[in-house]
């Protein structure tokens, strides 16, 4: 099971098993999330990936990642409630399947210290070419990321719903931001971070305590003492629901919910709306799966998502745009059916086989289990998997109608083809 | 029960082939919470003209039958088989792709439940006119959502240029017109000649304990009556060397264009070894032009013409192939400018032999980190096992290409064949 090691400037934790054949070394750094900086974290996340001193280009740099047998090497942002993260991924093949013995691990924590201590840059700034480089990457990935239809319809309605909360803030960043950041000031922000941003690393892997002496021999950090909060309980009071409807060249229109729930991560009610979520729409046995794409052949996509870190509801579904007032009563009703307790034991039985199947499953992937360990971590949540585990399989009908009685309709986007 | 020990990646792959035909392979991970089942058949979107079992003449099927057959097995007679899945704490799904549909389940429990469950729901169609009819809106908004997702849209259209004749130029689902036309009969035609036990492939990966669950598969499977397998006869197609056409560009709502060059690549080889090694050797080519690693890459990134979601891709499978490059871009014109002047010279190109070993480590190092993930275990292996390669063997057939094997597949790309798919804003 997992051992903690507070170490110099960041935590240490380590989870060894012998399961996998790589070993899953993985950085957060994690600040305030903020309209200010969010743009700016991004691009620091892109600049992350551009190499070292000693390998002073993304074409240099790869050739050392792919050297030690394609080590895997990535850096992604994500938002956790009021927080946003930097997380920094490094998976590589455990030495153990190699042909010829390489020590591949401490070049796997070396390339980490490097990239934080020894980055590619000079004078007070990064390296130009891959600042400009990285730069117009985000800039075309911002730009991009419209074209999916399904993940832009969601940003728009947490822009809408979540105007002047935390929810409201992109995590990836904004284009018209990006132009203006110059990379003295990015380069600043990045020493910024490694005094500031509260850091947690985890190990995966065929381990033991030893490798505790590596990480003090080559990854050493600014020692700093800052916390931040993550989940938070997001409540608006709005009169009136708010609607809106968008139209493109499109065929198939995209319906977004956002609910607002009286639930979040720290709360106790936590363990009461997951189970309500995965009965509603978290799976395809939940409700509105059964009812909107079997029953009415609606459509073919429908699920419910619970944002713990917000503390929100969400429900998205592609239709036709004359479906959609229909879409919506349905939607409601299945609300209704559970709030009135109209589900049977088996189906919440299967429901909670569900969870308990996700939940076991993320034991088999590195990725996973550092992500349940991080959101109890970041929120000071003293929890076993066992025991979150019990307290959702306890969770009552009871419960499930009382929290699903809280859940408050607040805002519609609807994505749409043009009117004729 | 045959047992295969595999030396690099330190596993153990167990396989039988069943009186019926069916050809069971199963993998036992020690240490891991998940099993994963994959039941395939031999069966895509490109079946759509042979011979039903049983008769003799040549029929053929609408497009998008295979896939919509897929829709239609999780129907059983007592009820959804995806709701017993659930019941024993297992998700399950399906997939089809142009040559192959596959049923899966991963579970954490009922390991044995799960894998008996799993051939009882793919070997027995339980659909009345009614049910059917009441799939082919589902299958309605599932086509357009793919019609308004421009990324496929550009990888598709860029296979569609290529064939003339060739099914696979055909949408997997078919088309709203094609799904409602397709009928109860041509579904029970299609199951009946492909989902026989012969046309078939179970491979299970995870928490298992082989004997047990080879013992329980030939225990069921023995209950079970089939008719004696027949050879399945299909259409023989008569593709042409030449592209459908160069260039088309499609106007879609989008903030960025997208561009992909297709080469057709025409040469059938005879063994599933030089297959699979022609694959692999334009695999570690396209990582020596375009990985992050290239000069090349660099090159073309600096000049602008291409960003991050600039990829290379070659697709082989039955009696197609063909290479896929491209990304999004504005400068789209440029950019295949830049691609036809690269292949009409990539003659001139040499690679350094550091180069190219370091690149092979880099497959070997992704090849051995497949089997970390018992999904990734269980696609690949279904991947490539219809084309008569058992996919635990890959990682070391990547040790014995050549750099001469590298410069041997740069035939294949060839202006006289290639065209070009745009989305354009």
């Amino acid at each position: 099971m997992e051992k903690n090691y507070m170490m110099k400037g960041y935590q240490l934790h380590l989870i060894p098993t012998t399961k996998f054949k790589n070993i899953t070394i993985s950085l957060k750094l994690q600040n305030k999330l903020d309209l200010k900086t969010v743009t700016k974290r991004t691009l620091l996340s892109f600049m992350l990936v551009t190499g070292t001193q000693k390998y002073p280009s993304t074409q240099e740099f790869s050739k050392f990642l792919e050297n030690l047998y394609g080590m895997k090497y990535g850096t992604s942002v994500t938002s956790k409630g009021k927080s946003h993260i930097i997380n920094m991924n490094s998976i590589c093949i455990n030495q153990e399947y190699l042909p010829y013995q390489e020590d591949l691990l401490t070049q796997q924590i070396q390339m980490l210290n490097d990239v934080l201590n020894h980055p590619n840059a000079m004078n007070h700034l990064f390296n130009e070419q891959m600042f400009e480089i990285k730069k117009r990457e985000l800039k075309e990935r911002l730009i991009v990321q419209k074209d999916d239809k399904f993940s832009y319809s969601l940003e728009k309605l947490f822009e809408y719903m979540g105007k002047d909360q935390p929810l409201g803030i992109s995590t990836s960043g904004y284009l018209e931001e990006l132009d203006a950041i110059t990379n003295e000031e990015l380069f600043a922000y990045f020493k910024q971070c490694l005094m500031e941003d509260h850091k947690h690393l985890y190990v995966v892997g065929d381990i033991d305590d030893s490798i505790v002496s590596l990480f003090e021999q080559y990854l050493t950090l600014p020692e700093q003492n800052h916390t931040y909060d993550t989940s938070y309980h997001y409540q608006v009071y709005r009169n009136d629901i708010q609607e809106i409807i968008e139209e493109q060249d499109i065929t198939q229109s995209k319906l977004n919910i956002g609910y607002q729930i009286d639930s979040e991560f720290m709360s106790h009610n936590h363990y009461a709306t997951t189970v309500f979520n995965a009965l509603f729409g978290g799976f395809s046995q939940s409700k509105l799966f059964k009812v909107v794409r079997e029953q009415h052949s609606l459509c073919y996509y429908i699920s419910s998502s619970y944002d713990a870190f917000n503390g929100i509801v969400i429900v998205n579904a592609g239709i036709e745009r004359k479906d959609y007032q229909k879409t919506r009563e349905l939607i409601d009703e299945q609300l209704k059916l559970i709030q009135q307790g109209k589900f049977s034991d088996e189906e919440l039985d299967i429901i909670k086989g569900m969870l308990k199947n996700a939940l076991t499953r993320s034991k088999d992937e590195s990725l996973s289990m550092i992500s349940l360990l991080y959101n109890r971590d970041i929120t000071g949540k003293e929890e076993t998997d066992d025991e979150y585990l019990s307290k959702l399989m306890a969770v009552t009908k009871e419960e499930i109608m009382a929290i699903a009685g809280t859940m408050k309709l607040d805002t519609i986007f609807l994505l749409t083809g043009r009117s004729e | 029960m045959e047992e295969l020990y595999y030396q690099t990646l330190k596993e153990t792959l167990y396989h039988e082939k069943l009186d019926n035909g069916l050809e069971v392979y199963l993998l036992p991970k020690v240490g891991f919470e998940k099993t994963y089942g994959l039941f395939s058949t031999r069966f895509g979107s490109v079946d759509t003209t042979f011979i039903p079992l049983g008769e003799n003449k040549m029929i053929t099927v609408e497009d998008g039958v295979a896939h919509f057959l897929e829709h239609k097995m999780f129907d059983m007679k007592d009820g959804d088989a995806a709701d017993k899945f659930a019941l024993l704490g297992a998700s399950s799904n399906a997939f089809t792709s142009s040559s192959r549909t596959a049923y899966l389940f991963s579970t954490t429990s009922h390991e044995n439940e799960c894998v008996e469950l799993l051939l009882d729901f793919v070997q027995e169609l339980a659909i009345t006119d009614k049910s059917v009819e009441k799939e082919k809106g589902i299958i309605g908004q599932e086509i357009k959502m793919y019609d308004d997702d421009p990324d496929w849209r550009v990888y598709f259209g860029s296979i569609e240029n290529l064939y003339q004749n060739h099914p696979v130029a055909k949408d997997i689902a078919g088309t709203v017109e094609t799904v409602n036309r397709t009928t109860k009969e041509m579904l029970e035609t299609c199951y009946k000649t492909f989902y026989h036990p012969n046309n078939m492939m179970l491979f299970v990966v995870g928490n298992i304990d082989p004997h047990v669950t080879m013992k329980l598969i030939i225990d069921n499977q023995n209950k079970k009556h089939f008719d004696l397998p027949q050879p399945i006869v299909r259409r023989e197609i008569k593709e042409p060397l030449d592209i459908k056409t160069p260039l088309v560009e499609k106007t879609m709502d989008v903030e960025m264009s997208k561009i992909i060059v297709s080469i057709k690549v025409n040469e059938q080889l005879k063994t599933p070894l030089e297959k699979l090694k022609r694959e692999l050797s334009l695999n570690i080519l396209f990582d020596l032009l375009f990985s992050k690693s290239s000069k090349l890459y660099n090159e073309w990134l600096e000049k602008g013409i291409i960003n991050d979601s600039f990829s290379a891709n070659f697709t082989q499978e039955r009696d197609y192939a063909f290479i896929q490059m491209g990304g999004d871009q504005d400068r789209y014109l440029e950019l295949k400018d830049q691609i036809y002047d690269f292949i009409e010279h990539i003659k001139d190109i040499k690679f350094n032999l550091e180069d190219f070993e370091r690149i092979k480590r880099k497959n070997i190092g992704n090849f051995i980190n497949v089997y970390n993930s018992p999904e990734a275990i269980a696609n690949l292996f279904s991947r490539y096992y219809f084309e008569g390669i058992i996919s635990l063997d890959i990682v070391d057939i990547i040790s014995t290409i050549q750099l001469e094997d590298i410069y041997s597949v740069m035939k294949y790309f060839d202006l006289k064949y290639t065209s070009t798919f745009i989305v354009k804003k």
